[in-house]
């Protein structure tokens, strides 16, 4: 079956998953502190994660292209599907800007103009940390990542139909994937710093941009080799074997120690330093937040290193989808702790300020010891509700522009590689 | 090492794909092959020889894991017990600080220990000369041998029949 369809009974799975995601939102905002701080970083930190997966499954994409890669041709359609999801992940985001402009949360402390005006740091940050870079960043940036998916996509949709044997649109693709390459290392960079980065706004990391974008392109090879096996096991894309799955294994695999090298690299660096400034950040995690500290390595390095260590444990469709979803849970986790504790830090603040139920905690927002507070101390019932929630409007849409296509790109000129692909020394040959 | 020489009838193939075929057909016909030699790895013929997985790996993982615990122990008792110094304000037993040369000690002791107990394993060492059948199997000839040894003529005429069957572009016999 080269044809996905849609089913009416995976919708209405979505659906429900979706309604619980809202569900869950809506319990955190009439349950939360007098700024919506819960609220507001569970809707931040999803539509981060979920739109970070698809600029890197477009990424992913565009980089194979260019390194003339062929055996991922069979699996392509996937990441054009993942791609499209940079639409709605815009419309996610612009409602973060609206916040951000018209006032109404508190996640960035470079927002709140009381506290940029009796802050030296953040006084001298504002060139670059204000709500109208953040807006037009987001807008702009975002919007240049759609115009590459949707080209990308046309053409290679219009290959199917019209490619010819001198493949002039694998050659336009070549073109456009190239030239999106640089302009998504630098941009991607900018909107971590400008959605991630600035929610700790006295803190910054040169390194923090790769480490983060590290963690989405993990997510995004374990949300793909999900979908890989839930697709399979619906009785599509039979062509698509364990030696593709081995591939997307060894770049969970390789990216999972990236990401650690990169997290390490800045945390060492900073605690080498010993600078208070810097060290802040990790020394704020590591007190006040433990377990989403030391689990985050636990998850994203301890468990697919060991696991994914060896070769045949990549080939396996159990322990695959078991790893992916313990790899895509973990740098959802990651992000979690990249959000929460300097969003809550913020909102202390401002609730401080602001006199009111935010009083008692004044103390605490200087730094020091802080209480347990479930959705930020940990992932509580309601984050993991609103994740699925994300989780299955991702997979709507991605479902949604699956079935506008074949599963397989007719006329790619890399097709008939990826058919054959082969990439274990002692397995049986195929042919 | 004591070594026997051996009589070697071997045929040279200009292509892996007709080598694969050629094993298959060999094996069907029960001929009972000494080696193969490619000028580089061509997947699937491990099975067809009937060669077990490499244990190499399996080495390489138990060394790696000697050199992590050898520097971490190594450093943890330099800078606790042996020599205690303090460094930036650090306290002695600096974990962070020992994870780049752990994981250097690591790679380091995996390398050496796989290429030497690959050299050991496969008997090679410095002043030791391993007979090539032909040299060409190390550029463009993929190269199916036999032990002829102890072979009659029927026998020999037997395998040449199957190279000549089998699409082998040269056949020839050595001492090795």
């Amino acid at each position: 079956m080269n044809q996905f369809t849609f089913e009416s009974r995976y919708k209405n799975v979505l659906i429900g998953f979706m309604v619980l995601g809202l569900v869950c939102l809506g319990i955190t905002f009439a349950i939360d502190d007098g700024l919506h701080t819960r609220f507001w970083t569970n809707y931040l930190h999803n539509s981060v994660f979920f739109t970070g997966i698809a600029l890197m499954a477009l990424f992913t994409m565009t980089a194979f292209t260019t390194a003339m890669a062929g055996w991922h041709t069979l699996v392509k359609r996937i990441w054009e599907a993942y791609s499209m999801f940079l639409v709605p992940g815009l419309i996610l985001m612009l409602v973060v800007v609206a916040g951000v402009v018209g006032h109404f949360h508190h996640l960035y402390h470079w927002a709140d103009a009381e506290a940029v005006a009796n802050d030296e740091i953040l006084a001298g940050k504002s060139s670059f940390l204000n709500s109208a870079w953040y807006g037009l960043g987001t807008v702009i940036i975002v919007g240049i990542w759609i115009f590459f998916a949707w080209k990308i996509r046309q053409l290679s949709l219009d290959e199917d139909v019209n490619g010819t044997p001198e493949f002039k649109h694998h050659q336009r693709i070549r073109i456009w994937s190239a030239a999106f390459l640089p302009i998504a290392g630098f941009s991607s960079a900018a909107i971590i710093w400008q959605w991630v980065m600035s929610v700790d706004a006295h803190w910054y990391s040169t390194l923090y941009a790769w480490y983060a974008g590290a963690s989405w392109f993990v997510s995004a090879m374990a949300l793909t080799i999900l979908t890989i096996i839930f697709l399979k096991g619906q009785g599509y894309l039979e062509n698509v074997t364990e030696e593709h799955l081995h591939d997307l294994g060894k770049y969970l695999f390789a990216f999972s120690i990236f990401w650690t090298y990169l997290w390490f690299s800045q945390f060492m660096l900073i605690w080498y330093g010993n600078v208070g400034e810097e060290t802040v950040y990790f020394f704020h995690r590591r007190e006040n937040y433990p377990v989403l500290f030391y689990g985050n390595l636990l998850l994203n390095f301890v468990a697919p290193f060991f696991i994914l260590m060896r070769n045949d444990t990549k080939r396996k469709y159990g322990t695959m989808a078991f790893i992916s979803i313990v790899v895509l849970f973990g740098h959802w986790w990651d992000f979690f702790q990249m959000i929460k504790p300097g969003a809550r830090l913020t909102a202390m603040e401002a609730l401080a300020h602001h006199g009111a139920e935010g009083a008692e905690h004044a103390a605490e927002a200087t730094g020091h010891a802080l209480g347990f507070a479930m959705g930020f101390t940990i992932p509580g019932l309601l984050e993991l509700g609103t994740m699925l929630g994300f989780l299955a409007f991702f997979i709507f849409v991605v479902f949604n522009r699956l079935t506008k296509a074949s599963l397989i790109p007719k006329n790619d000129p890399y097709l008939q590689e990826s058919l054959h692909h082969h990439v274990e020394i002692h397995g049986e040959e195929s042919h | 090492m004591s070594k026997e020489k051996k009589d070697v009838l071997y045929g040279l193939y200009d292509d892996e794909e007709i080598l694969l075929k050629a094993v298959d057909q060999a094996n069907a016909g029960h001929l009972d092959i000494m080696d193969v030699f490619t000028p580089f790895p061509v997947h699937g013929l491990d099975p067809k020889l009937g060669l077990a997985e490499s244990r190499l790996h399996i080495a390489g993982f138990v060394y790696g894991a000697i050199g992590t615990l050898t520097a971490f122990l190594f450093m943890t008792w330099v800078f606790t017990r042996d020599w205690p110094i303090i460094f930036g304000g650090k306290p002695y037993w600096s974990v962070p600080a020992f994870i780049p040369i752990t994981f250097e000690v690591t790679v380091l002791f995996a390398a050496i220990g796989m290429v030497v107990s690959f050299y050991t394993v496969c008997g090679m060492a410095p002043g030791i000369t391993n007979p090539t059948l032909d040299d060409r199997i190390t550029d463009d000839k993929f190269c199916i041998a036999f032990d002829v040894t102890s072979a009659d003529d029927a026998a020999k005429n037997q395998l040449k029949g199957f190279f000549s069957q089998s699409g082998a572009s040269e056949v020839n016999t050595k001492t090795i």
